[in-house]
This record gives C-alpha cells, sequence and structure tokens, in this order.
C-alpha cells in the first residue's frame, strides 16, 4: 500500500510537470520562451514517470527487465533532450526568429559576427 | 480498484496532453514552434506508452518507446540542422 502511494505521487508529480509544460507551449509568447516551457516536460514529467514505472516493473510486477528498459528510456530522454533544445534554438536564432522583446545581451550574435 | 487503474489513467491524461501540444504543432507561426511542439508531444507519447506498457503487461510496448525517443532526437537535430544552414521557409 505504501509502495502504490509512492508511485502514484512520482507519477502524479511527472503529470504535474507534463501539464504545466504544454500549458506554457500553448500560452508563451515567443519560440524561446516556448522552447523553455518544453524542457520542463522533458525533464522533470520524464523522471517521474520513468522512476515511478522503474519502481511498478520491480516491485510490483518482478520483471527486471523492463524497469532496466525504463530506466534508459529515462536517462536517454535526460541526456539528449538538451542537445535537441540546443540545436533547435541555435537554428531558429541563426534562421533569423527574435524573442519578443529587445535582447538585453546577445553574446552568439556579437561572437558570430 | 486496482493498482493497474492508476497506470492506464495516468497513460490517458499523458496522452491527452500530446493531444494538447499538438495544437501548437498546428498553429505555430514559426518552425521552431512546431519543432519544439513535436518534440514535447514525442516526449508525452513516449511516458504515455511506458504507461500502457506496464498497464498491459506486454513489452513490445518498451521497445517501441525507445525507438520513439531516439527517432526524437534524430529529428529534432535534424531540423536544427535545416534551420540554421538552408532558410527556405520559416
Amino acid at each position: 500500500m505504501a509502495l502504490r502511494i509512492v508511485i502514484d505521487a512520482l507519477l502524479g508529480l511527472g503529470a504535474f510537470f507534463a501539464l504545466t509544460g504544454t500549458l506554457g507551449i500553448l500560452r508563451m509568447p515567443d519560440a524561446f520562451s516556448r522552447m523553455q516551457a518544453s524542457t520542463c516536460v522533458a525533464t522533470l514529467g520524464m523522471l517521474g514517470v520513468a522512476i515511478g514505472g522503474v519502481l511498478y516493473a520491480a516491485c510490483v510486477m518482478g520483471s527486471a527487465g523492463a524497469a532496466v528498459k525504463i530506466g534508459v528510456i529515462g536517462l536517454l530522454v535526460l541526456v539528449t533532450n538538451p542537445v535537441g533544445s540546443h540545436a533547435i534554438a541555435k537554428g531558429a536564432y541563426k534562421a533569423g526568429i527574435r524573442p519578443e522583446k529587445p535582447m538585453e545581451t546577445d553574446d552568439l550574435g556579437r561572437d558570430s559576427e | 480498484m486496482n493498482m493497474t487503474t492508476d497506470l492506464i489513467i495516468f497513460a490517458v491524461l499523458f496522452a491527452a496532453f500530446a493531444a494538447l501540444s499538438l495544437i501548437r504543432l498546428v498553429k505555430g507561426p514559426t518552425s521552431a514552434d512546431r519543432m519544439v511542439a513535436g518534440d514535447a508531444a514525442d516526449i508525452l507519447v513516449c511516458c504515455a506508452m511506458i504507461l500502457f506498457s506496464l498497464y498491459s503487461g506486454r513489452g513490445i510496448y518498451l521497445d517501441i518507446a525507445v525507438i520513439c525517443a531516439l527517432l526524437g532526437l534524430v529529428d529534432t537535430l535534424l531540423v536544427g540542422r535545416f534551420l540554421e544552414k538552408g532558410r527556405r521557409d520559416r
């Protein structure tokens, strides 16, 4: 019973952060703010689901293979998402997309001159 | 109420969030917006697939979730490179 409460709390945490990130993607004003909100989905939402899933697979189902696979998925998303976000942010900057408000500092523009 | 019921409730919730983020994929003014929304939808579908695999007890959905996460990285990098080099359409 205590295990169920822990797993439900982890999954609920993941669902809360996934909801926050989705609302951020829908409501934020420009592309870079939306990118920042979508990082919330990939880190904390995925982490909650992965840890809860590992606990469920290892302790309730008793299958080590499923637990290892879920751990690998969580680690993979956690490691690779910053790489993809960085590529999208740099590509958006190079394609001429700018934030809604004028930028205070512009180090990438200064360095690529 | 069984414990697998919780899993399927959360799986449906994650699938609904993925469908919500597809709104931005359709509406988004720039292609960076579309790519960000597509990436988030990819990860949310991956989460829903993990939970559905635990609910149904079949391991094949976990394999599909691994492939989904890997291909998500590949297409994000691809679109990022495309935006950086060749600019045809914003």
